[in-house]
C-alpha cells in the first residue's frame, strides 16, 4: 500500500537578520528569502519571531504595529504562493491592543494568527510593557496536517505544546528571537536551553519541533541562530549554523509523529482527571 | 549551591566562540552604521590589545586605526608594548602626544592633584579619538572591561566613552583568556595592569585586591545573586568583598551616563525608551 503523500512536506527555517524598526526593509528581505525557498522546492517557510519588525521595539513598538490584513501582509501573501509562509509580526488588536504576533500566510491571504500567549518581563525582557498576552490557544490548518504555533517564551510553558498535542498536531513550530549567552560550552548556553526544551517537546508531545531562530545585533545583545527539526522522539534531525542567515530546509513527515505514537502512547495515556495536590 | 572552587570554571569561555560573537559584533556595528571601521587608543595593556585584535579580525586590520596617546610621564614600556601590539596585529598607528594639551590646561591650574590630571589626560586621548574617528569616519572602540565597569574603575567621558564596546561583558580574567587566545604577545598579557597614570601606578595596588579575587566576587554577587555575606562565607576575604561591594555602589552613576531631570510624560530614557539601532 502507498503511503499518503500528503503528510509530507518540505518545511524552510529562514533564519535571518531583521532590521529593527523598519518594516519595508524587512518586508523585502522577507520576499528575497521567499525566492531562496521556492527555488529549494519549500511548502512551508518559517521566520523568527518579529521578523517583519524586529524584536527589541520598546517604545517603537507601535509605530510599526498592522492589523492582519493590512496590505504590507497581503503582498508577501500574494508573493508567497502557492507557499505557505509563518512570520513574526507586530499585530495591531482590537481596543488598542498590541501583540506580539506569528501571522500564515496561505493562498494569498493571512489565515491565521498566533497571539504570544506568554510575554517574558525579566532580566533584558520588557514584552509586558508592549504587548498584550494572546488569549487563545488554535491550531492551524496546512495542508499536510493540522500544526501548532508557538512563539519562543511560549514553549517554556510545556502545557501550551502539550495542549496542541492532544488536540491533534504532530508538528510544532516555534518563531523565536532568544537573546544569545555564551559560556564554556560548545554551543551558547542559550542554546543549549533551546534544544532541551525543542527535544524534550519532541519527545514528550511525541510530534516533529521546528525551532525557528534569528541572528544579528540589537543593541549589543546577539541572537545566536541555530534553527533546527527535531524529530518525533527527541533526536536533532538538523541544525543551521550559529550567527549567520541560513534557510535550513528539511523534509518531514507528519505521519512519522504517529509512528512514534503507536510505540510511545503518552498522549493517549495522558489524564488530567487527577486530583490534588492540595497545597 | 556554589563551592569557591568552582567559580573558576564557571568564568571560562568557549574562545573561539566568544571570538566568533565578538568579532560578528564589531562587524554589524561597522557595517550598519556604514563607517569605515574603528579607531582604538593603544596603551599597551591587554584590553585595547584584545579590543584591537578582535577588531583586526573582524574588519581586517587595515581598517584598524590605532593611536599611542603617550603623557610625557607615561611608562617607555607602555609605548613600546602598545607599538609591539600594532605591529603584531598589522595594524596602522600614530602616536599623538597629549603632553602639549594637557599641560597647556594645568599651566592654569597648577595645585591639581594626580587624580585630576589622570583624568584630564583619559579625557583629552578620548577627545583627540573622537576627532580622528570623525576625520576617518569611523567608530570609537571602547575597551572597557565587565570588572572595571562594575567597581567604576574608569574616568567618566574619558576610556569608558566609545562608540562600541566588545569588551564590556568580558571579566578581566576572561580578557586574560581571550587574548591567549588570540595569540597576543605574552608580555603584554602577562604584565600587572596599570592605567599608567603617575609612575609605578598599578590597578591592584590601587584597587586593594587582585582581579582574579575581584572577578570571581563579581560574579557571586551579580550573576549568581548571592549577599555579600554568602560570598564571604565561600571564603573570601570579608574586607574584599565589602570594598567591592561599596565600589559598585559608589561609582553606580558612571554606567548610566545621562541624568535628566523629568517634567513631561515623554521624557527621553524614562519615558521614551528608543533603541539605538
Amino acid at each position: 500500500m502507498a503511503e499518503s503523500p500528503s503528510t509530507l512536506l518540505k518545511i524552510g527555517l529562514a533564519q535571518i537578520d531583521c532590521r529593527l524598526g523598519d518594516v519595508e526593509r524587512n518586508a523585502e528581505r522577507h520576499l528575497d528569502w521567499i525566492e531562496r525557498a521556492r527555488a529549494a522546492g519549500v511548502d512551508l517557510l518559517v521566520f523568527p519571531e518579529l521578523s517583519l519588525t524586529g524584536y527589541r521595539l520598546l517604545h517603537l513598538t507601535p509605530r510599526v504595529a498592522l492589523p492582519p490584513g493590512s496590505p504590507i501582509l497581503r503582498r508577501l501573501a500574494e508573493a508567497a504562493r502557492p507557499m505557505r509562509v509563518l512570520l513574526g509580526f507586530v499585530e495591531e488588536g482590537e481596543r488598542g491592543v498590541l501583540h506580539n504576533s506569528a501571522v500564515l500566510l496561505s493562498d494569498g491571504e493571512p489565515s491565521y494568527v498566533h497571539r504570544k500567549l506568554y510575554l517574558p518581563t525579566y532580566g533584558i525582557f520588557q514584552e509586558e510593557r508592549f504587548f498584550g498576552a494572546g488569549r487563545r490557544l488554535e491550531l492551524a490548518d496546512l495542508p499536510w496536517g493540522k500544526v501548532g504555533v508557538l512563539i519562543c517564551e511560549d514553549l517554556w510553558h510545556p502545557e501550551l505544546a502539550r495542549r496542541l498535542a492532544v488536540a491533534g498536531t504532530r508538528l510544532i513550530i516555534v518563531l523565536s528571537a532568544s537573546p544569545g549567552r555564551i559560556g564554556a560550552g560548545a554551543l551558547p548556553e542559550s542554546h543549549e536551553s533551546w534544544e532541551t526544551l525543542t527535544r524534550s517537546t519532541a519527545l514528550l508531545d511525541t510530534c516533529w519541533v521546528a525551532y525557528c531562530g534569528r541572528v544579528g545585533w540589537e543593541e549589543g545583545s546577539f541572537y545566536p541562530g541555530g534553527s533546527h527539526v527535531v524529530r518525533p522522539g527527541g533526536e536533532m534531525m538538523e541544525r543551521a549554523p550559529l550567527l549567520v542567515e541560513h534557510l535550513l530546509v528539511t523534509e518531514i513527515d507528519l505521519r512519522d509523529s504517529d509512528r512514534l505514537r503507536w510505540r510511545l502512547p503518552l498522549l493517549d495515556d495522558e489524564r488530567f482527571d487527577i486530583a490534588g495536590p492540595t497545597s | 549551591m556554589i563551592r569557591r572552587d568552582q567559580v573558576k570554571a564557571r568564568l571560562t569561555l568557549n574562545a573561539p566562540l566568544a571570538e566568533a560573537v565578538l568579532t560578528s559584533f564589531i562587524r554589524d556595528a561597522v557595517e550598519t552604521s556604514g563607517t569605515q571601521g574603528v579607531v582604538v587608543g593603544l596603551s599597551g595593556g591587554v584590553d585595547s590589545s584584545l579590543a584591537a585584535a578582535l577588531a583586526a579580525r573582524a574588519l581586517g586590520p587595515e581598517r584598524v586605526h590605532g593611536f599611542l596617546l603617550p603623557y610625557r610621564t607615561s611608562a617607555r614600556e607602555s609605548e613600546q608594548d602598545a607599538r609591539l601590539v600594532a605591529e603584531h596585529l598589522g595594524v596602522p598607528h600614530q602616536v599623538i602626544d597629549i603632553s602639549p594639551m594637557v599641560d597647556a590646561y594645568f599651566a592654569l591650574e597648577s595645585d591639581a592633584g594626580p587624580d585630576r590630571r589622570g583624568n584630564k589626560m583619559a579625557r583629552e586621548r578620548m577627545t583627540i579619538l573622537f576627532d580622528q574617528a570623525k576625520k576617518l569616519g569611523s567608530l570609537v572602540l571602547g575597551t572597557s572591561n565587565k570588572t572595571e565597569i562594575l567597581l567604576g574603575y574608569s574616568t567618566v567621558f574619558g576610556d569608558n566613552a566609545s562608540s562600541l564596546n566588545p569588551l564590556g561583558d568580558l571579566y578581566k580574567g576572561q580578557v586574560w583568556q581571550l587574548s591567549r587566545h588570540l595569540g597576543l604577545p605574552e608580555q603584554v598579557i602577562g604584565k600587572a595592569p596599570s592605567a599608567d597614570l603617575w609612575p609605578g601606578q598599578t590597578d591592584e595596588g590601587e584597587l586593594g585586591f587582585e582581579y582574579e579575587t575581584a572577578d570571581e566576587v563579581l560574579y557571586l554577587l551579580f550573576d549568581m545573586g548571592l549577599r555579600p555575606e554568602e560570598v564571604a562565607a565561600r571564603g573570601y576575604d570579608e574586607r574584599v568583598v565589602r570594598r567591592v561591594v561599596a565600589l559598585e555602589q559608589q561609582f553606580r552613576f558612571k554606567r548610566r551616563l545621562m541624568l535628566i531631570a523629568r517634567l513631561s510624560g515623554s521624557a527621553v530614557n524614562l519615558d521614551q525608551e528608543i533603541p539605538r539601532d
